[in-house]
């Protein structure tokens, strides 16, 4: 059983100890960036000259390639073979029969496969170099009410204990005689045993829950404090604020540019 | 330290009537105390009347008044009570927040909402963790601990705030013999060297006889007896309205029946006692 659904692969590494707003930012930065910039070529260095060193920087490159590549492979493989075949009025370079490939439409291919390349690998690195709860600790010093950052962590850690509830209930209700496989009706007569009791349990366990929190103060009014102390620098906050600028200015740029057509 | 006077109360889907009928007891400072009665009895009703769970989270109907460490119960507000009342219940997992990555950061979680300067913060989560015998654990996930370690980490998290009055819910009824006596002894430790005030909810009378300064027996929301563990426990009334009796009270009740032993003392609720009284 996995113990979180969290890709964050631990780390003795420079990137890995950057303040977790720094990698949030760079995150959004990227998808701009992925989004916004135009042409082939640009979305390609921009994800070998910064962010591969990066991932390198952070002892995270196999881990980095297999997520990227797991995700952005089908789309550059359907983008490739679809938009290269059916191009309408493109220059055909390649002829096989009445199927011919076309240069724009190559073209086009390769310039989103770009686009999701620097969006998923910006995203990627920092999912794979944040501890979701140093997340949550920024962004609670950062005025984000505790409660909705506590949904978004616990639900990271609290998802696979579900799934592993709902496994057991499923074999003891197989060990009781139920039939869980066959044909499409048997199977949905066997959802009714099983979600039923996984539903009333988690209600029960959210109850709990809330009890358990509740008497540790945790819709308690007054200032809270962390134990976790999280280590800013002003080289980071200055990085930060660029990262925001340039993303602001890229934003602009394009939506000028769009309407200048 | 827990004053409670003619309390009563009905959930708000109480169909069979109040959980709680006319309770009145009084603990003083640092006293052990120990809730036994069968199912339905209302022990876990009364922990949450305790710990301001009823009526605040449950609501329903409340009656009578519920001090406890010098605060008006149904008065204040649950966030008030968080720290002054510690609440542990047998689930060890639901205890667990699911937003802590370490066990270090679940013991400061609680500290962290009362607004602890994080310099008091360091040497109380160290201190939680060793009393609960976890040291060597801190940097380890709260999951990857044992169903009794995980309970051990459910009180150091909340003994971490110091409490003044420690409601415990039967803490082992979900755990293997290895994990409850693990949480049998920390309970003991707290009760015995900190001076902390207990109420605790617990089946193995065997238990509750040795350890317990004092033990309430409660019945369909009432409590039928309140004193000393041996004067409750060996009670036939109290075994007869569903409470049970320990091992040794049963042999001995067993021996008097078959005329092995005679004379009616007392009878026995711990292994020296019955000893004692068999001896004898």
């Amino acid at each position: 059983m996995t113990t979180s659904l969290s890709l964050y692969a631990p780390r003795d590494s420079g990137l890995d100890r950057l303040h977790p707003l720094t990698k949030l930012v760079f995150a959004v930065f990227g998808v701009v960036v992925g989004v916004t910039l135009p042409g082939v070529w640009p979305n390609y260095l921009f994800f070998l000259l910064v962010l591969l060193p990066l991932a390198a920087w952070g002892r995270i490159v196999p881990e980095f390639l297999r997520a990227v590549f797991k995700i952005a492979l089908p789309f550059a493989i359907s983008l490739f073979v679809i938009q290269g075949l059916f191009w309408t009025n493109g220059t055909p370079i390649f002829q096989l029969g009445s199927l011919s490939l076309k240069a724009e439409g190559l073209a086009f291919a390769a310039k989103t496969t770009g686009r999701i390349l620097v969006v998923m690998g910006s995203i990627t690195l920092f999912v794979l170099s944040t501890r979701p709860d140093h997340l949550m600790v920024a962004l609670t010093q950062r005025g984000i009410p505790k409660t909705l950052t506590y949904v978004l962590v616990s639900a990271i850690q609290l998802v696979p204990r579900f799934q592993s509830k709902a496994a057991s209930i499923l074999d003891a209700q197989r060990a009781r005689g139920l039939e869980t496989e066959g044909g499409f009706f048997q199977r949905v007569r066997a959802l009714l045993p099983v979600s039923i009791p996984l539903v009333l349990g988690s209600i029960v366990d959210v109850e709990e829950r809330t009890i358990a929190l509740e008497a540790r103060g945790f819709s308690r009014d007054g200032p809270k404090t962390s134990y976790r102390v999280l280590i800013d620098t002003p080289a980071q906050r200055i990085v930060r604020a660029l990262m925001l600028l340039a993303s602001v200015a890229l934003i602009v740029f394009t939506v000028v540019r769009w309407w200048a057509v | 330290m827990i004053h409670v006077e003619n309390l009563t109360y009905t959930y708000p889907t109480g169909s069979g009537g109040p959980a709680l009928r006319n309770i009145s007891f009084d603990v003083p400072e640092g006293q052990f105390v120990a809730l036994v009665g069968p199912n339905g009895a209302g022990k876990s009703t009364l922990c949450y009347a305790l710990s301001g769970f009823v009526p605040h989270f449950y609501n329903g109907d409340i009656s009578g008044s519920v001090m406890v460490a010098g605060h008006d119960i149904v008065k204040t507000e649950l966030g008030d009570l968080a720290g002054e009342i510690g609440l542990i219940f047998s689930n060890p997992f639901n205890q667990i927040t699911g937003a802590c990555y370490t066990v270090r950061d679940e013991v400061a979680f609680g500290l962290e909402n009362l607004g602890v300067p994080r310099a008091e913060m360091i040497p109380r989560v160290e201190e939680a963790i060793d009393l609960a015998g976890l040291d060597g654990m801190e940097d380890r996930s709260p999951y990857a601990l044992s169903g009794g370690q995980q309970q051990r980490l459910a009180i150091a998290s909340v003994i971490v705030m110091r409490p003044r009055v420690l409601v415990v819910d039967e803490p082992t009824s979900q755990l293997d013999p290895v994990g409850s006596r693990e949480v049998f002894e920390l309970l003991d430790s707290l009760s015995r060297s900190g001076g902390t005030t207990v109420v605790l909810v617990e089946q193995k009378l065997e238990w509750v006889a040795v350890h317990a300064d004092r033990v309430i027996a409660m019945h369909e929301g009432q409590i039928i007896a309140d004193g000393e563990p041996r004067a409750v426990l060996a009670s036939a009334e109290v075994e007869r309205l569903g409470v049970g009796s320990t091992r040794y009270t049963q042999a001995a009740r067993l021996a008097r029946r078959r005329g092995l032993v005679t004379g009616d003392g007392v009878l026995p609720v711990t292994l020296d006692q019955a000893v004692e009284y068999f001896e004898s």
